[in-house]
């Protein structure tokens, strides 16, 4: 059996994963792809620096492939956050895809698992309220995070077509959601004052990370070939949440609220573009039964318990206990 | 780095596999174990928590040093999880939300339409079933009039989820409520999805047609759409009940439409009634007519098969079908009315 290169083992999820597959496998079975060496702790693991932005990184690529004997492909180098310099991001996201599918591709590497998102369906409101593997991907054209998914996605549906030897396993992920987590929004929980979008208040998904570990182990074990949605059970409101976690809510309207956030992404102090407000407005839950039939995958923790685990995270000191101490 | 270094001996591979299954239990056995500690946490915040009046008496109690973003944000809390519940289902229905609002709606089921129902043991007591009802009166209110009929009136006490217009569950304010009070947005995936749940489903086929009618064209049944809702039924075998509402037309007469208006606000259309928008909000409260709600007999689904559901022919026969049945009830209904306001 020949070995699984992780690319991007710098990101949250692909650090878990080598480490996960390091312990489960033994520190020779993995070979860690990323522009950073992985932590110290994991100093047996082979790595490989590479950077994607590279122009002859393919070449580089089907030369680890074919030294380290990789037959297993699990791409994970996407960033986690909106990026300003959206030109460096489409480079590494989707110019990187392409690369790093086509060395596979040439090295006949057996399996390719994708990290996707369930926002590249794109929070629309004639969006039913289950979305399919099977639903059109549909990015707002502003939003530069999720387009270079979604091009990504296509690539690799692209390259499932043209290669029938290659198995593609794309695991589109709701967001995550759990202890370890920092993405632009889960830094909204930072502040006591919450901005949201007055007169919406959608159904989101939040996925714990050791549920998002288990379905890229299944992946890796099944390997089967197409799009799966990984969900957490159950589903949970902004404002719910935002009040399990003690917040303040501030209805805007949303007019005002796209100019706001656009405002201040232009001026370097916001976390998003204003785009990312439909996701405020409007659903992109995604129906986990695909991944529940095939995969055998079920999300052991609820969206609830994903936030509240984070929040347990977050304030180890409680700061959602009442100040009084009962008497 | 060397590869000679990465080379690991066979004898050392193996006690690794073998202490790695044993580690795997371990692991498994903590996390189940912080599982149940996660939960147990949480029962006992819940059980901890105040309620709203002893958060508000307390932030009063404490007078303007209790004021604090900390207290405010509890005060806030309270408040929410006054009327609504941690929980919701998955299409969004929030139970305690829906018993918050149901006294008002009760009140207008009782008092002011003083809603009169017939045929409602048509309504199957277990099992799916597809309520296919005329539209009216601008706002969704019927919609929820046939819902607490079917509650109160059915042995069976069913919960019918209403399949809710897009112009409706898309509107800021309107949309969260529909869906916390356990409507769902009209698309052929949620109804299906709730049909094959075994749910009661509602459905308006005349959609913005209907509700946005004129009132010269009162009890005259618009198109009913392009058999979307028969379709569903044959797919998933489930019966058809049509149901006639009386009354509703009245509540909101729309003397005429301007559009204009309402277009930049997202609206489909703009209703011109004789208090609105001239009383301004008081022109929302609908008229007290006497209202009443005809369920007719079941129309099975199941012997035509799924694949009925590709004949487009079938379709728009038993659309056409279920279209006159309704018209029916609603012309027996008109006929026996003596007046608008007492029936």
């Amino acid at each position: 059996m020949g070995r699984i290169a992780i690319t991007g083992t710098s990101s949250f999820l692909g650090l878990r994963l080598l480490r996960r597959l390091v312990e489960a496998r033994g520190p020779d079975a993995v070979v860690a792809i990323d522009v950073a060496a992985p932590p110290a702790t994991l100093h047996g693991a082979r790595r490989r620096l590479l950077d994607f932005t590279d122009p002859v990184s393919d070449q580089r690529l089907l030369e680890v492939f074919r030294e380290e004997e990789v037959d297993t492909v699990v791409h994970m180098a996407f960033f986690t956050n909106p990026r300003r310099d959206s030109a460096h991001a489409h480079e590494l996201e989707s110019i990187g895809t392409l690369h790093l599918l086509a060395a596979a591709a040439a090295a006949g590497v057996a399996h390719f698992v994708l990290r996707s998102f369930t926002a590249v369906y794109g929070a629309r409101g004639q969006n039913p309220n289950f979305l399919g593997e099977d639903r059109p991907l549909n990015v707002d054209s502003g939003l530069a995070w999720l387009r270079d998914k979604l091009e990504a996605e296509q690539h690799t549906a692209s390259f499932a077509r043209r290669y029938q030897s290659l198995k593609i396993t794309v695991l589109r992920f709701a967001p995550l959601f759990g202890p370890g987590v920092r993405t632009f929004y889960t830094r909204i929980f930072d502040n006591r004052v919450v901005p949201v979008v007055m007169g919406y208040d959608p159904l989101i998904q939040l996925l714990h990370p050791d549920d998002a570990l288990e379905a890229l182990l299944l992946a890796l074990e099944k390997a089967p070939a197409g799009a799966f949605n990984v969900v957490p059970r159950g589903t949970t409101t902004i404002l719910t949440a935002l009040h399990l976690a003690d917040k303040i809510p501030v209805p805007v309207p949303h007019p005002l609220g796209y100019l706001g956030a656009d405002l201040l992404w232009s001026a370097g102090i916001g976390e998003a573009p204003g785009g990312f407000l439909d996701y405020a407005r409007f659903l992109f839950v995604a129906d986990g039964e695909k991944a529940r039939r095939e995969l055998g995958f079920t999300a052991r923790h609820s969206s609830r318990e994903a936030l509240l685990r984070y929040l347990q995270y977050r304030y180890p000191e409680g700061r959602r206990q009442p100040l009084e101490a009962p008497a | 780095m060397s590869k000679t270094e990465k080379v690991v001996p066979l004898e050392e591979g193996r006690a690794r596999s073998r202490t790695s299954a044993k580690e795997r239990e371990l692991l498994e056995r903590i996390q189940v174990a912080e599982h149940e500690l996660g939960r147990a946490r949480e029962k006992a915040e819940r059980a901890a928590r105040e309620g709203l009046l002893v958060t508000l008496a307390r932030l009063l109690q404490a007078g303007s040093s209790g004021l604090t973003w900390e207290s405010l944000a509890r005060l806030s809390r309270a408040a929410y999880f006054a009327w609504h519940s941690e929980e919701v289902d998955e299409f969004g229905f929030d139970r305690r939300f829906a018993e918050t609002l149901r006294p008002v709606f009760e009140f207008l089921y009782a008092v002011w339409w003083r809603v009169e129902v017939t045929g409602v043991e048509n309504v199957p007591a277990e099992g799916p079933g597809l309520i296919v009802t005329n539209h009216s009166g601008v706002l969704p209110w019927d919609g929820i009039m046939v819902k607490l009929a079917v509650r109160h009136e059915h042995p069976a006490k069913r919960e019918c989820r209403m399949l809710a217009l897009d112009m409706f569950a898309l509107l800021p304010f309107l949309a969260p409520a529909l869906a916390k009070s356990g409507e769902v947005r009209a698309n052929p995936e949620n109804g299906e999805r709730l049909l094959r749940q075994g749910n009661l489903v509602g459905v308006f086929p005349e959609g913005v047609k209907g509700v946005g009618k004129h009132f010269r064209n009162r009890y005259r049944l618009a198109r009913f759409g392009r058999g979307g809702f028969v379709r569903l039924a044959l797919r998933t075998g489930a019966p058809i009940i049509p149901c006639a509402v009386v009354g509703a037309e009245e509540i909101h007469p729309v003397m005429a439409k301007a559009n204009w208006v309402g277009k930049p606000l997202g609206l489909p259309y703009f209703p011109i009634t004789p208090t609105f928008p001239l009383l301004g909000p008081l022109g929302v409260v609908p008229f007290p007519t006497k209202w009443s709600i005809d369920f007719a007999d079941p129309v099975p689904m199941a012997e035509h098969g799924p694949e009925g559901a590709n004949d487009p022919i079938l379709v728009n026969r038993l659309s056409e079908e279920i279209r006159s049945t309704i018209q029916h009830l609603i012309n027996g209904r008109l006929v026996r009315r003596r007046s608008v306001w007492f029936g």
